[in-house]
């Protein structure tokens, strides 16, 4: 879809828009990044890595901050309409999701690091899978974003299903590790937590296709179900 | 206490302009075109007015939506080269028709227009002037009228005082307001207001609007406005107008959040097309 981010007859509001808008893509990098160095600093066991996931959840935050900041003042300034308010609003609600993501990868990383030997690392095995799944995810939801792009977005809505799939299947397997050897539950606790702060990010993941689709077509489409929201898709 | 979830339906479902039913419309507008000697103004408009609501034509400059407004207390006639084709009902009648009588429609349906033009008399006179022309000349009457309208208009407070003191003497905010209050004062179905803040400073503006906010109790308003913000703030339908054609017509709320059109979009998003 073509933004016209452009086509205002102010520049400034043009520029203004811009602006907020690169930079959530730039925020968006940031944490798709902090999500890919977390699983490596798991799988590799690599604290260092770890420490700098947490160190970015800083600047993720300043982001947060600013972008909100930069919103207020084109709601207040320009009084956007239409699908330049939609596009403000979408912005304000994914920039809350993307900090979250933050938070839940520094959870996932201080729940994992130093914990773990060598015999320990297949409790970590489909933490990692689950979590590159959930990096597709995110780096699909960013793109849909960056493209304005629904049928990407809704696609991404669909990935969230299969993430609770494999958190389920996870969550079983971690159970009978724990009935093998009650004394690796605290361990292996730690991954269910981890597992869960991923599977929550998948459903943030979700909530910013929605923030995608409300953007694009007008449509509130939280709290609808797959047919709903692909009747919606389908009628606009 | 209980505590009941708001139903998402009413805040954002409004009835379609299209879906008002005969007892919700106050005018109707039907297959209506306009010329100016050769030149056409209006192209086939068909839309419903709802009855009690406000609603706002906007559009660009020229795109006819003044002479719309015009066509509805019949203005027009006054431009001898002007010639309109199709309906307007006013109550299931059509104020084209040949025995309509311009002088009673005019009660019915009042106007406001862009600068404040109150008549060179007294505050008072002012307001009771369109009942003197019917011939009213009870003084319990006016007296009672003069202080209904300045209390609906907002004003009474303002003037109560010196409601003989010449209309002059008035700013230009209370000005306006007056002349609302002269045009409320014979109990018309209808007000249109053309641009009625334009020439007003911002606080003035918003009392305007408050007011206007007000009279939709009793009255059905329909506003032409070059200004977006303020239909989106006073308005509960608009329409949007593009050379002549209306575009778009829908509930504020809906149009100015997520209109169907592309055109109206880029007007209201302050884009080029």
């Amino acid at each position: 879809m073509e933004l016209n981010l452009n086509k205002h007859i102010s520049g400034q509001f043009n520029d203004e828009l811009e602006q907020v808008l690169s930079h959530v893509l730039e925020m968006g990098g940031l944490v798709e990044n902090q999500l890919k160095d977390a699983l490596d600093a798991i799988t590799n066991m690599d604290s260092s890595l770890a420490d700098h996931v947490i160190a970015t959840d800083e600047k993720v935050n300043s982001y947060e901050t600013v972008i909100d900041e930069e919103c207020t003042r084109i709601i207040a300034k320009r009084q956007p309409a239409a699908i330049d308010l939609r596009l403000v609003l979408a912005i304000a609600k994914t920039i809350a999701d993307l900090e979250r993501i933050g938070d839940e990868l520094c959870r996932i990383v201080k729940a994992t690091r130093d914990k773990y030997n060598n015999d320990q690392k297949q409790f970590l095995v489909d933490l990692d899978h689950m979590g590159r799944k959930v990096l597709i995810m995110l780096s699909k939801v960013l793109n849909a974003f960056a493209r304005m792009d629904c049928d990407e977005a809704f696609e991404v809505y669909q990935m969230d299903k299969k993430i609770d799939k494999t958190y389920e299947s996870i969550t079983r397997e971690l159970m009978t590790y724990m009935m093998e050897d009650p004394r690796a539950i605290p361990k292996v606790m730690d991954v269910m937590w981890a597992t869960r702060s991923l599977e929550r990010i998948g459903d943030r993941c979700q909530n910013i296709s929605e923030h995608v689709i409300y953007f694009i077509k007008g449509k509130d489409v939280r709290h609808f179900n797959r047919e709903q929201i692909q009747a919606t898709l389908e009628n606009n | 206490m209980i505590s009941v979830a708001p139903d998402i339906a009413k805040v954002t479902n409004a009835i379609d302009p299209s879906e008002l039913t005969p007892e919700l419309t106050a005018l109707e507008m039907k297959n209506l075109s306009l010329h100016y000697g050769s030149k056409q103004a209006l192209y086939n408009i068909d839309m419903k007015i709802p009855k009690g609501k406000v609603t706002a034509f906007i559009g660009p400059s020229g795109c006819g939506k003044s002479t719309l407004l015009r066509c509805i207390n019949r203005m027009n006639d006054l431009v001898d080269i002007c010639r309109v084709d199709g309906a307007i009902e006013l109550e299931g009648k059509n104020i084209y028709d040949k025995d309509v009588d311009v002088a009673s429609l005019r009660q019915n349906v009042g106007m406001v227009f862009q600068r404040p033009n109150p008549f060179p008399k007294s505050i008072y006179e002012n307001v009771v002037y369109g009942l003197r022309i019917q011939g009213n000349n009870d003084k319990r009457i006016l007296d009672e009228t003069v202080e209904k309208s300045l209390r609906k208009a907002a004003l009474w407070d303002e003037v109560k005082d010196r409601l003989h003191d010449s209309a002059f003497g008035l700013s230009g905010g209370q000005q306006q307001r007056l002349v609302i209050a002269r045009a409320i004062a014979i109990e018309p179905k209808v007000l249109l207001l053309d641009e009625p803040t334009s020439a007003l400073d911002p606080i003035s503006t918003l009392t305007i609007e408050e007011l206007i906010n007000d009279l939709k109790e009793a009255y059905t308003v329909v506003i032409v406005t070059h200004n977006m913000q303020q239909a989106a703030r006073v308005s509960n339908y608009a329409a949007f107008m593009f050379m002549g054609e209306l575009i778009e017509y829908s509930d504020t709320n809906k149009l100015f959040t997520a209109p169907s059109i592309k055109k109206t979009e880029d007007y209201i998003t302050g884009r080029y097309g």
